[in-house]
């Protein structure tokens, strides 16, 4: 975590939960793990008053907890919690294009409480869905639809179950854990319970009897979203698209078809999928896109490009194929950077540094004469490169002394080192639009809030003079303002989602890098 | 009887003479002392003393020193002719410069190898160039290192730079419209290959673009007023690979002429991914990033750039 990363993560906290909590965040930023009374201490702030903050935050699952080996409780922030909250809005975008508008609220609904009762949400979204059916005269759906509609999240991991409490012998709750496999997170609730209801003789069933009958199915039970698959999702996509814009659309969908096979299959950090047969890719792939023949076609295709995406394992089977997740990042990771290096200092530069990813270590001499730059020239480059620490130099000696005239100097690129570099100026630029954004929005709060205001009143209004005479009040300067205004926050809210989308791919890669490490180790 | 051996001596010296000539010609690397010695069995060494001081101060051969051994040598008849006129130091300059061919000789190395005064040398230098013997010619390597070589030699490509070179003054404007060309010409080609072909094998294949082709696009063109040759060609079409708009291949072939029995095919790519977020914004480029915070004189509230930018 670095300070950048930090930042973000206490503008979001104050931005979404205001201010106080932004202050406990703060601190628990800093200072975390921490028990209850050291925070209240320290942050001036009434015991009661941050007991309710820590209730807020570990609802929303960014605050949890464990005891201490001398018996208190110990809550710790999850900064990477609060960052997947940029995300929100492409969560709920991908549920709405997976599986339509129900899913859409479903997924609202829960990513805005956090941990949630199934039955809770779905009522939630009937209720709204209906309203919105009603006012738009279509026909309303039933409950049973929007059931489906959860467990399909479900079903493919988007949802999961909370986890267990685990307690202490006085009954207090001391920590989280998994009970049994991992399989249990996704296992729904006996849906046909209500028929059978007459056999359960479980407390909850008792008291639903008093209650309305909807509310037994599975209470007790909180889901939460899935961060990590909504990630391999995006992941995929992000493959899928660089593919896409290399070769065609065919291959992008191509390899689409594999990764939506492999998903099922593959354990969810392997660096390489697991072996996928033709036959299993060509079924997987939606009816009259190909024949099998261009299939094979394009397989090969991919397989003989430069992006290493894809490689051939084996013969059987019609030949099998797995995908390289972590070269195919690494490439992503490259092009962005290498899109850095070139729009900050120029196509020369980005000659100059591809050459040191091509050659690994070269010295200045042969970059020189590689790049086909006038020497000086290339050498200002170089050491502008060098200067931003883009490249890096190693040290080869002749003599053990280490003087400069008897020692070669290699440059070369350590990616991973340039990556979590460009992450950091990432995470300061997203700081900064959402700073300005924030601002804007101060400066012209009171324009923006007359506009609407305005524009509430004349809907209500019936008669059309009178509705232009109220908009009217609103003076053609002001309308130029309001314009300009909500141009700037368009604008800053599409680079954000932009320069999210590079933070992605960088942490995404990083994350693979050191699972890497891990497993070679 | 002495005066026989008097009138003797001359005769046989003439005579030890020309074969001494004759075997210095014979190896023109040169004779050691034992080769003499076996050729000429009858010769003593005070013979050979004189004979051989003759030979030098008549400046018909050269005495060398190899290891420990001494050889003998024959001068070069035009050079020898050549330097007529000049001193001894002269004739020595000369030799060294036209034992450095066409690379040339730089003048610290002139003087090492001669051991003479650099005012000495200088002099020298400048009366082999008014006879046209020698000249001078700038370096590529370091713009302000002259290296000297004979009158009528051609330069080598390492003091040139080769085609790339115009008074040793690298002409990037050339490389670079030679760049977008040969980009230009593989773009041409695989934009016809997506139009002409619907399997996207044959597609790539129609628009891998072999070398050659490449080669005689930018020789039609002409662009260039020198000849550029395949290799020159292709270290342009690297620069390309290097920006990552082309990718190369290799594909066994028939083996040529120039004997490499495989063909360099080119053919233009399309990046993975748009420009990054991060550069869309001004921050990516900022100058003044890193002095960059809330309250500072440079914050994201105040900055400039981002005005600017949220202004177009």
């Amino acid at each position: 975590m670095t300070r950048r990363q930090h930042d973000v993560c206490r503008f979001l906290l104050f931005q979404q939960f205001g201010e106080q909590v932004s202050v406990v965040g703060k601190y628990l930023l800093q200072k975390s793990p921490s028990p209850l009374h050291l925070i209240s201490s320290e942050t001036h702030l009434d015991t009661e008053q941050v007991k309710k903050i820590l209730c807020i935050l570990i609802q929303q699952n960014i605050v949890t907890f464990g005891q201490h080996k001398r018996g208190f409780i110990e809550y710790s922030i999850r900064t990477g919690e609060i960052l997947n909250r940029l995300w929100f809005p492409k969560y709920i975008y991908c549920a709405k294009t997976l599986y339509g508008d129900a899913a859409e609220l479903l997924l609202e609904d829960v990513l805005q409480r956090g941990q949630v009762q199934m039955s809770k949400v779905i009522e939630v979204v009937m209720q709204r869905f209906n309203e919105a059916l009603e006012t738009s005269g279509k026909q309303k759906i039933s409950e049973s639809f929007v059931v489906d509609k959860f467990s399909n999240l479900v079903r493919t991991h988007f949802l999961q179950r909370c986890l267990d409490p685990i307690k202490s012998e006085s009954n207090k709750v001391v920590g989280l854990e998994v009970t049994g496999e991992e399989e249990t997170l996704y296992r729904l609730p006996d849906l046909s319970r209500k028929r059978k209801k007459s056999h359960d003789d479980g407390p909850p069933a008792k008291r639903s009897k008093s209650e309305r009958p909807a509310d037994d199915e599975g209470d007790g039970i909180f889901w939460r979203v899935n961060n990590e698959r909504f990630h391999q999702m995006f992941r995929d996509q992000a493959i899928v698209q660089a593919i896409s814009s290399k070769i065609d659309r065919s291959a992008g969908e191509v390899l689409r078809a594999m990764l939506r096979v492999s998903e099922v299959k593959t354990a969810g950090m392997a660096t390489v999928t697991t072996p996928i047969s033709v036959t299993e890719i060509f079924n997987a792939l939606p009816k009259d896109l190909m024949a099998r023949p261009l299939l094979e076609t394009y397989l090969s295709l991919i397989c003989d490009d430069s992006t290493n995406f894809l490689s051939k394992v084996g013969d059987s089977g019609g030949g099998m194929y797995s995908i390289n997740i972590y070269e195919a990042l690494a490439q992503l990771v490259k092009a962005h950077i290498e899109s850095v290096v070139q729009e900050r200092f120029g196509s020369k530069c980005l000659r100059i540094f591809r050459v040191l990813l091509l050659k690994k270590h070269l010295e200045q001499k042969q970059i020189e004469d590689f790049v086909m730059i006038s020497a000086k020239e290339a050498k200002d480059l170089l050491y502008t490169l060098f200067s931003e620490n883009f490249i890096t130099t190693t040290e080869i000696s002749k003599t053990p002394d280490h003087a400069p005239s008897r020692t070669f100097y290699l440059f070369t690129v350590n990616i991973q080192h340039v990556a979590s570099m460009v992450l950091n100026r990432c995470y300061k630029a997203l700081y900064n639009a959402m700073v300005k954004k924030e601002t804007e929005v101060n400066e012209h709060r009171r324009l923006l809030d007359k506009q609407e205001r305005m524009e509430a009143i004349a809907a209500s209004v019936e008669d059309a003079s009178q509705r232009d005479e109220i908009l009217n009040t609103i003076t053609p300067s002001e309308q130029e303002q309001i314009i300009k205004v909500r141009r700037t926050i368009q604008m800053l809210d599409h680079s954000e989602l932009q320069i999210c989308e590079g933070i992605f791919i960088l942490e995404m890669y990083l994350m693979y890098f050191k699972q890497r490490q891990k497993d070679k180790s | 009887m002495a005066t026989a051996a008097v009138k003797e001596e001359p005769i046989e010296e003439v005579d030890f003479e020309t074969r001494f000539i004759m075997l210095c010609q014979a190896s023109p690397e040169g004779i050691t002392d034992n080769v003499i010695q076996k050729e000429l069995p009858q010769c003593d060494t005070k013979q050979r003393m004189t004979i051989v001081n003759r030979l030098l101060s008549m400046g018909k051969i050269d005495l060398l020193k190899s290891g420990s051994k001494l050889l003998y040598r024959l001068k070069d008849p035009d050079s020898a002719s050549q330097v007529k006129g000049g001193d001894n130091q002269e004739k020595l300059v000369y030799q060294i410069i036209k034992d450095a061919g066409n690379k040339g000789i730089w003048i610290r190395d002139i003087r090492f190898k001669c051991n003479l005064l650099l005012t000495q040398v200088n002099k020298i230098l400048k009366n082999l160039e008014t006879k046209k013997l020698i000249k001078a010619v700038k370096s590529v390597a370091a713009s302000k290192k002259k290296v000297y070589m004979l009158y009528n030699l051609e330069p080598d490509r390492s003091v040139t730079g080769g085609a790339w070179y115009s008074d040793q003054d690298f002409e990037s404007e050339f490389v670079e419209v030679l760049n977008q060309q040969c980009f230009k010409y593989l773009e041409q080609r695989a934009a016809a290959a997506r139009e002409a072909k619907s399997d996207p094998i044959a597609q790539r294949n129609a628009s891998f673009t072999p070398l050659e082709d490449v080669w005689k696009y930018i020789s039609d063109l002409g662009i260039s007023k020198v000849q550029l040759s395949k290799e020159d060609i292709e270290t342009i079409l690297n620069t390309l690979i290097y920006d990552g708009k082309v990718e190369r291949s290799l594909v066994a072939g028939q083996a040529t002429a120039s004997g490499d029995g495989y063909v360099k095919l080119y053919r233009s790519v399309q990046p993975l991914i748009p420009t990054t977020g991060l550069m869309r914004m001004p921050c990516g480029a900022c100058p003044v990033f890193d002095q960059c915070y809330e309250g500072g004189a440079v914050s994201p509230t105040t900055c400039v750039y981002m005005k600017e930018w949220l202004e177009i």
